[in-house]
């Protein structure tokens, strides 16, 4: 009995301390911006609008945890996120499933770019990094293929999961669901086997294989997710080509670095939930402050290594690559 | 009803031209503990490993009762009654406890899909406690704890579902004294319940001890199986070798003097948590040893002299007045460190023999504009895997790919090689087999006669006793004791010190 009390209470205690330092996170990276400009950033429903726009690369981030924790890596988020949105407004939109069409179509299409981006490393043996960048540029151009080159607008009567509550409700089935897989499920011990030791976690019957494409369909899917949330924010997807939807990668790996430095404390979603948040309010923050986007990009870049660095305990000797 | 538990039958394995298994053929009985023994290479663990599913053989049956076995990974060995228990480490970072012990029997615990983490921490309590391991949480981060309990969570989870044959790989020597005495009962448990233990181990008195039957390998084959009762030390030497094996073992000098002339002084050196105000001096020629329980600090004193702890206090002075405080520091003044942990901080284990050889050495290897010829770097590493008699195909084979003992013999060739005037060994005889524990012997006899010293770290007390000139006890991280090389010592003398 006492042991059990023991192991939650310590349980818990590591559990606060990571939620502890996120809170702190979030109230100095607003705490700053607030002081430099008063006027026109940090009221209760701006925070509400900055946390509604970090939904959407939460949601994607949680997804690509999948792949990280085992090691691996995708630079065809951006390309996977552009594709999913303009087949999902298609299937929506051009087919006239309406929401059903949005989603069936942007999850299918995230899903099958995952499992491509899985299956093609696995068969290949070459690194995921390589696989995906070079996936990347042929995913980018389907979609501009499907797009005919022309800019992809969602009605906007098919828009709820643009606003409260649609795109609220959609966030948190996903983080449920990601939770659940990761807690619960054999995918979740076996995706941090994998990522801890492949060759045992091989020995112990695990297929690797399998798990590493289900990592990149679960990824997939997520991200298609994502897409369907940022098509129905921003109304409209423009197919862009020649590796420009690399700049969608930037925010959701952020978060999904939160949810890496805190997987120790045993609480990686909620990290990247809150992580996507600090990250926005510094968005926003810049843009209270009309400050060029090549500052915002310097001090994003090393608010993001500080963050990490404060928040990643490395114990002694340990090797980091 | 037959007596006979597994048939291994003309069972062949072959790693690229190196042939591991040729042909191999003997039973293992009901209720018995059946040592497995042979040098370096001989092929013990490329065997039970086949059996276990790690490695798939090549040719021939392994027959469970009767019935065919291949298994193609270790659930699927365990399903059909196998587990086996390595030499290295085989839990993973980043599960619980109970994860790790249930890795891969899952199912039990699944319902629809979803995982019952709460009755699977129930059961591993439950398992733990009946194991006498209830310090051990089943929801604590395996990493939380250290390799001899993770070694001993290993025991829980290759034994708990009462397996048909469990086999023990080498894994005595991770263990400290009482770690053994655990595993021990537990082997006898198993034998009582009717069933097999297939034990490895280089350590020949514990085979004599807890083994019922014997079967010796030589280079991948069959040599003989003898009953325990039936043979001593020296036979099984012999089987193991192929010749008796003469000439001194240990050192048979009492009465050297060892030289006033101090190489290295260490003063009020503390590690935070390990080892606390350690001072002593090692002379020029000198075989320093480091005893006491796993857990009493000892093997830290390596790494502070080598200037690899962290934390460290105090300090590392050599004769010339150099100050060790860092790695490069002290290879660059002609010190070796072997760390017991052979796999994770002695080798880069997807690295070739040849460059774990030349590794410290680059230096002295490259010419005046700092190239490196390959030529040359073979050379070198090829003179010296042979002068440790290195089993291999040649220098360019993976690390990886070799025994554990062939593993320890390249981490003391690229020290030789380096013609290093301080040697630092923690565990160096660890998972090494007799002839080439008599090699090492010698080797260090070598170094000593020829003015080097050597820092001996090691929990096998009889080693300690026959080759060091002094032996420091160490006990919960201090020094507790110092006994000076002498005829009568025996490991009583040393155990008195240790608890």
């Amino acid at each position: 009995m006492n042991t059990s009390v023991e192991t939650a209470g310590k349980k818990l205690s590591g559990q606060l301390k990571g939620y502890l330092l996120l809170i702190i996170l979030v109230v100095i990276s607003w705490g700053i911006f607030k002081i430099i400009t008063p006027d026109n950033f940090g009221s209760a429903s701006n925070m509400l609008s900055y946390f509604e726009a970090s939904l959407l690369a939460a949601v994607g981030a949680v997804g690509f945890y999948f792949v990280m924790v085992m090691g691996m890596f995708d630079f065809s988020i951006g390309a996977n996120i552009m594709l999913s949105a303009i087949v999902g407004c298609v299937f929506a939109n051009r087919f006239g499933l309406g929401y059903a069409g949005l989603i069936i179509g942007a999850l299918l299409t995230g899903s099958v770019v995952g499992m491509l981006n899985g299956m093609f490393y696995v068969k290949l043996r070459i690194p995921s990094m390589i696989v995906t960048t070079g996936l990347a540029l042929i995913y980018e151009s389907i979609a501009n293929f499907i797009a005919g080159g022309v800019e992809q607008t969602l009605p906007s009567d098919l828009r709820a999961f643009g606003q409260m509550p649609g795109n609220i409700i959609l966030a948190i089935i996903a983080f449920a669901i990601a939770y659940l897989l990761l807690n619960y499920t054999k995918v979740g011990t076996y995706t941090y086997a994998i990522g801890s030791n492949e060759f045992v976690a091989k020995n112990m019957g695990i297929k690797v294989n399998l798990y590493k494409i289900l990592a990149f369909i679960i990824s997939g899917a997520f991200l298609g997710i994502m897409a369907v949330l940022t098509i129905s924010y921003g109304s409209s997807m423009v197919a862009v080509t020649g590796m420009a939807s690399m700049t969608r990668n930037f925010v959701p790996t952020m978060g999904c670095f939160f949810g890496l430095a805190f997987k120790k404390y045993g609480m990686p979603i909620p990290a990247i939930i809150i992580g996507e948040f600090v990250i926005n309010i510094i968005f926003f923050g810049f843009i209270a402050l009309g400050a060029p986007t090549a500052i915002q990009d310097v001090i994003t870049g090393f608010a993001l290594l500080i963050i990490v660095t404060l928040t990643t305990k490395v114990a002694k000797g340990e090797i980091v690559k | 009803m037959s007596d006979i538990r597994l048939q291994v039958k003309d069972v062949s394995k072959a790693f690229g031209i190196t042939k591991a298994l040729k042909d191999v053929s003997f039973n293992i009985n009901k209720g018995e503990i059946h040592a497995l023994i042979g040098e370096n290479g001989s092929g013990k663990s490329t065997l039970t490993n086949s059996l276990a599913g790690i490695y798939q053989k090549d040719s021939g049956s392994f027959i469970l009762d009767g019935k065919e076995v291949n298994p193609v990974n270790q659930v699927e060995a365990n399903n059909e009654g196998i587990s086996i228990i390595v030499q290295e480490l085989g839990t993973l970072d980043g599960l619980t406890v109970a994860e790790n012990i249930f890795l891969g029997h899952e199912d039990s615990f699944v319902k629809m899909g979803i995982k019952n983490t709460a009755a699977m921490n129930r059961k591993a309590t439950e398992l733990l406690k009946k194991y006498g391991f209830e310090r051990i949480k089943p929801s604590d981060m395996i990493e939380n704890y250290n390799f001899e309990d993770r070694k001993l969570i290993e025991i829980v989870k290759a034994t708990y579902f009462d397996p048909k044959i469990v086999v023990i790989d080498e894994t005595t020597t991770a263990l400290s004294r009482e770690g053994r005495e655990e595993l021990y009962k537990h082997m006898n448990r198993i034998r009582e319940e009717g069933n097999t233990v297939i034990f490895i181990s280089h350590d020949l008195p514990e085979v004599l001890k807890m083994s019922d039957t014997i079967t010796v390998l030589r280079d991948g084959v069959y040599i003989d199986t003898v009953k325990s009762a039936d043979i001593d030390e020296d036979g099984l030497k012999k089987l193991m070798v192929g010749r008796d094996v003469t000439g001194k073992y240990y050192r048979a000098d009492y009465d050297e003097k060892v030289s006033d002339e101090v190489v290295m002084k260490v003063e009020d050196v503390s590690v935070p948590g390990l080892i606390s105000h350690i001072s002593f001096e090692l002379h020029k020629g000198e075989i320093l040893g480091f005893g006491g329980l796993s857990e009493s600090g000892m093997h830290e004193i390596g790494k502070a002299c080598f200037g690899a702890s962290f934390d460290r206090e105090g300090s590392v002075t050599l004769s010339d007045g150099t100050q060790i405080n860092d790695i490069p520091t002290a290879i660059e003044h002609s010190i070796a460190y072997t760390s017991k942990d052979r796999d994770n901080e002695s080798l880069v284990m997807n690295q070739s023999i040849r460059d774990n050889i030349c590794l410290p050495s680059l230096d002295d290897l490259s010419n005046k504009v700092h190239m490196l010829s390959d030529k040359k770097l073979k050379e070198f590493a090829d003179l010296y895997a042979k002068k440790m008699s290195t089993k291999m195909q040649s220098v360019d084979q993976f690390v990886s790919n070799l025994s554990g003992g062939n593993k320890q013999k390249v981490v003391l060739a690229r020290w030789i090689g380096k013609d290093s005037d301080i040697l630092l060994l923690d565990s160096p005889t660890r998972g090494i087999d007799i002839k080439v524990k008599q090699d090492i012997y010698q080797l260090m006899d070598t170094m000593r006669k020829s003015g080097k010293s050597i820092i001996m770290i090691s929990e096998e007390l009889m080693e300690l006793i026959g080759m060091c000139d002094r032996i420091i006890i160490m006990k919960d991280g201090k020094i507790n004791g110092e006994l000076e090389r002498n005829k009568d010592m025996d490991e009583n003398s040393l155990i008195a010190k240790m608890v």
